[in-house]
């Protein structure tokens, strides 16, 4: 399989081209750095993506708060999360840091708290 | 009506007021007083609730909400006044502040002011995209609060004209709040923000990105029915044959931050129009003395922790100006040349400093050159350069010597 | 609910609340009909907010009588509705030698209306009363000030609610039956019935004149175009600047005129269209009021602009009518208890104490009219931002909301946004708080209060999230809450 991979390490943006199998890599061009190429493999086998949103708060000074994952998760779970956590309301208050949602879906990262909302 | 005097007053609690206090404060003034219009601390970090900053100061990826806490709790541990729901309403040249908040009005005597007040968002009617003017037109950053702070959807089908950074983040938010994002619309041949949020926000999700268009007609009686976008020619002029139309419920602007300096040009500080912020001298202070600027009310940064520093450095400045320690140097003036937007600070002295500029195109393996008149003073080489992306650069003091004017060029 | 009344008021204008604010003087009772969600719908919210002299109509016509006429009552008119009317006055200039003879002429044209204290400037001391305009002369025209029309027409409909006017919103009416006992006219929800109809209905009189059989008028839609420039621009003039216009019948060709707040229009443009709806804004007229106004002001950038807008005015004559169309006032002879208004564009603003007069003098031909005793003026509230230092303090130690301020780039305070949605007619939409308070009309256009705005409405009066409109349509602003359209898809 061919895919192209634009690497976000630095600013130069590389295009790097990857063909590859299921499992292994064929062939890597036009990166400039060993960076680089490290991150397009990750892209081609693991992509993972922080995700960073939102969540309900009931009886705080805000009606959201801001989250993120405890960890980059793969990126085709990204949805599922938004999913998940949509219908999900917390108490206030909320610390910054605390965990709100445990081990998200399985995949061994928890949804943080990125700001304090006070109960009102 | 209130009367009181402080030490340093900083105007505005984001991340360059909360930086710039708390580097005031360390550095020994005496009362220092944020004022802020918003009921909390933060400023627009609170809205930003991706991540990517503290890159460079705290070698973390934080989202905006972390980064802005990690100064709220320097700020208040510090003993810093803070004055919230208060909106500055006049400043004048000897440093007095008129301050409306529900206690009555105030009148503060200040010995040194920072201006730290950020920007406004460029709107639809100041760039004049023709057309009806329908309900559901947004600014990105506005829609952005609506969404992450007031808990309001602003649509289910948005184009976002501008792919700046704001714009991108907005893409990607809206996609995972269930929306649908069509296109993303640039007027420029390249996209106008980071890299990183091209990659993360549009490729990711499929979003198309039209570069060299633009939106030449918007449609909808009460609300926005589609809007029409048109290739551009080299000078950004619409091809009419070339116009299509995209259906859609909201459109989105992020098409340009302007620095919001209604007090500054109250005061009569003189503003540098390349950048829409204060001309500013190394100590980051403006034409008025004891009135420094920093962060994006001096000219919109792309990285906070830039602002951080800058704000850093103009609340020590402002402390020892409090002081009156602040030794007033010569001014060596440092003019834009070709290919460079703007400069910053304006004047410096011939002591070390940090210049940030941007470029006007991207390109790859250019030259930044300092020259004094014809001798070269520094010249950086740079693998990539885009307007994105601030350059900054140190000058020496052996570098600067006895100019009496620089300037700056692309080559 | 009251259906039968002397007088129905169709139209929510300037014109139609000016009636029927005056009418509300008398023991009669009044209905205003109107058939958007809020007053000050149509051509009276997007003119320029001129109080013209009379320079410009036909000497004789109606329009130079009544805008004289109304001229000279705007200031005692503007003082008890407690709005501003600035005499600033206009110079008309000339570009060069060759326009000298037609500024000649229009001062002639002037003087024969009956327009005072007519004067021509030479170069020189244009120079200092313009400093920033570049003319070869100009005729000054002293009478000519500016007002706040959407104020003005919001403050005539307070006042005539004060006094006992039923004024309905969100009802077009859409049929006009004759009785013996009066005129049975149909709204969306009830009938009601009058004696009298006066029909102000701008854009729409000729559909409702065919409602009663008036079928001799052709009305016909001529859009105007505007910019406004940034308040920091606004010390360039001194006065209204106009060009010498050049075709009678069309246009007045590109004013600039500064606004009460601070701000410079440019325009109107004209341009005759079959939409009357169509309030759109062109790429065309945009450079097209850019580049006329550059003939007065040189240095002016593309960069000052904060914000375009557009209005359609309803005209009798075609584009290709020699002679401009006069003002129809009239109760029309077939029609008796019909007072007919129509073609009320420019000078209408200008004249509305005039027309008002008439209309109230047509009426009292056939109807004895006895005057209240309790009429009251009410003035409406100073704005916080034009207060000074020390009332401020003041005000906010009555009301401390009057300290938080909402709008930045207008200075308006939470007390104000409060009062404004507490209105008497019962506005609640972000449009009927804008013009009310100037809250996101400035520099930033919303970018900070809008959304503070709707917290207010949300959080101090209990409106749900899905009504909250711009204009009170029929679909929300907002598309539920962040996590709907995940949950419901």
């Amino acid at each position: 399989m061919r895919k192209n991979v634009t690497c976000i390490v630095c600013p130069l943006g590389c295009r790097i081209r990857i063909v590859h199998s299921k499992d292994a890599i064929q062939r890597i061009e036009d990166y400039q750095c060993e960076k680089g190429k490290d991150y397009a493999v990750q892209e081609i086998f693991n992509p993972v993506r922080t995700l960073t949103t939102t969540m309900m708060v009931r009886n705080g000074q805000l009606p959201l708060v801001s989250v993120k994952t405890s960890k980059p998760v793969p990126k085709d779970r990204i949805f599922d999360i938004m999913d998940t956590i949509a219908g999900l309301e917390l108490e206030a208050p909320l610390a910054i840091g605390e965990i709100l949602v445990e081990d998200i879906l399985g995949l061994n990262a928890n949804i943080v708290a990125t700001k304090h909302v006070k109960r009102i | 009506m209130d009367k009181r005097t402080v030490d340093v007053a900083v105007i505005g609690g984001g991340p360059a007021g909360l930086a710039a206090a708390a580097a005031a404060k360390r550095e020994g003034a005496g009362e220092v007083l944020i004022i802020e219009r918003d009921e909390r601390l933060g400023g627009i970090l609170n809205q930003c609730i991706h991540e990517g900053f503290g890159l460079e100061i705290f070698k973390e990826a934080l989202t905006g909400p972390e980064y802005a806490q990690r100064y709220i709790n320097e700020v208040r541990s510090l003993g810093i006044s803070i004055m919230l729901n208060s909106m500055v309403i006049e400043l004048n040249s000897d440093r007095e502040l008129i301050v409306s908040n529900e206690d009555g009005i105030h009148k503060i005597l200040t010995k040194a002011v920072v201006l730290a007040m950020g920007c406004r968002e460029r709107t639809r009617g100041a760039i004049g995209i023709p057309g009806s003017r329908p309900a559901g037109i947004f600014k990105a950053g506005e829609a952005q609060h609506f969404i992450n702070i007031m808990d309001r959807m602003v649509g289910r089908k948005v184009v976002i004209l501008g792919s700046g950074d704001i714009g991108l983040i907005m893409a990607r938010r809206l996609v995972l709040e269930g929306a649908e994002v069509p296109a993303v619309v640039e007027i420029m041949p390249y996209c106008g923000g980071l890299l990183r949020n091209r990659v993360q926000c549009l490729e990711d999700f499929d979003i198309p990105l039209l570069l060299n268009h633009t939106v030449v007609d918007i449609k909808g009686g009460e609300r926005v029915e589609s809007v029409t976008v048109a290739r551009v020619d080299e000078n950004q002029n619409p091809i009419k044959r070339t116009k299509k139309t995209i259906e859609c419920d909201t459109l989105l602007l992020s098409v340009g931050l302007i620095p919001e300096n209604e007090l500054s040009r109250m005061a009569g500080i003189a503003l540098d129009e390349k950048t829409g912020g204060a001309v500013v001298d190394e100590h980051l202070m403006t034409s008025c003395d004891g009135i420094f600027a920093c962060g994006n009310v001096l000219v919109v940064h792309d990285i906070v922790d830039f602002v951080t520093k800058d704000a850093e450095k103009a609340g020590k400045n402002a402390a020892m100006y409090s002081k009156k320690k602040l030794i007033d140097e010569p001014d060596i003036p440092v003019i834009p040349g070709l290919g460079i937007r703007f400069v910053v600070p304006q004047f410096i002295s011939t002591e070390e400093v940090e210049i940030y500029m941007r470029v006007m195109e991207p390109g790859s393996y250019k030259k930044i050159v300092f020259r004094d008149g014809k001798r070269i003073v520094k010249t950086k080489k740079l693998k990539y350069v885009s307007p994105p992306e601030m350059i900054r650069l140190r000058l020496r003091k052996q570098e600067i010597g006895n100019a009496k004017k620089l300037s700056v060029a692309v080559e | 609910m009251k259906y039968r009344y002397d007088v129905a008021v169709i139209g929510a204008g300037v014109i139609g609340c000016a009636i029927a604010r005056d009418l509300s003087r008398y023991e009669l009772s009044v209905a205003l009909f109107e058939k958007e969600s809020d007053v000050c719908g149509g051509a009276s919210k997007a003119n320029s907010g001129v109080v013209h002299s009379g320079i410009y109509s036909a000497p004789g016509s109606m329009k130079a009588e009544l805008c004289v006429k109304g001229n000279e009552m705007f200031p005692s008119w503007a003082r008890e509705l407690g709005v501003e009317f600035r005499r600033i006055g206009k110079h008309v200039v000339a570009r060069n030698k060759g326009e000298l003879k037609e500024l000649e002429n229009l001062k002639k044209v002037g003087e024969d209306n009956g327009v005072p204290g007519l004067r021509m400037v030479d170069k020189k001391e244009l120079k200092i009363l313009e400093p920033n305009i570049y003319g070869e002369a100009s005729l000054s025209v002293p009478t000519a000030g500016i007002v706040s029309p959407y104020h003005i027409v919001i403050a005539l409909a307070e006042n005539a609610y004060a006094n006992g006017v039923n004024i309905f919103l969100k009802a077009a009416v859409s049929d006009i039956k004759q009785r013996k006992t009066g005129f049975k006219i149909t709204t969306p929800k009830v009938s009601f019935s009058a004696k009298y109809i006066v029909n102000c209905a701008g854009l729409f009189c000729g559909d409702i004149a065919r409602m009663v059989g008036i079928e001799k008028f052709k009305v016909y839609f001529s859009k105007g175009e505007y910019l406004i420039l940034d308040k920091a621009y606004g010390h360039l003039l001194n006065h209204l600047v106009y060009p010498v216009p050049k075709i009678v019948s069309g246009g007045l060709g590109i004013h600039l005129t500064p606004t009460l707040e601070g701000n410079i229009l440019l325009g109107p443009s004209a341009r005759y269209m079959n939409d009357r709806e169509d309030t759109s804004t062109t790429q065309e007229k945009w450079d097209e009021l850019l580049s006329d106004a550059r003939i007065f002001l040189p240095d002016l950038k593309e960069e000052w602009v904060i914000h375009s807008y557009a209005g359609v005015r309803c005209k009798l004559v075609s584009s290709r009518a020699k002679k401009p169309g006069d003002f129809v006032i009239e109760e029309d002879k077939g029609v008796p208890g019909f007072i007919n208004l129509m073609g009320i564009e420019s000078p209408g603003l200008s004249a509305s104490p005039a027309i008002t007069e008439k209309v109230v003098g047509i009426i009292k031909e056939s109807q004895a009219l006895k005057l209240k005793k309790n009429f009251t003026n009410v003035a409406s509230n100073q704005r916080f931002s034009r207060i000074d230092t020390k009332g401020k303090d003041r005000l906010i130690s009555e009301k401390s909301k009057h300290g938080h301020l909402i709008c930045r780039c207008e200075h308006v305070t939470e007390q104000e946004i409060m009062d404004i949605l507490d209105n008497p007619l019962n506005v609640r939409t972000l449009s009927g708080i804008k013009y009310r308070s100037r809250a996101m009309m400035g520099r930033c256009q919303g970018g900070f209060c809008k959304a503070r705005i709707v917290r207010i409405m949300e959080d101090s009066f209990g409106i749900d999230l899905d009504d909250i409109t711009q204009r009170g349509e029929k679909l929300p602003l907002f598309a539920g809450r962040t996590k709907d359209l995940r949950k419901h898809g």
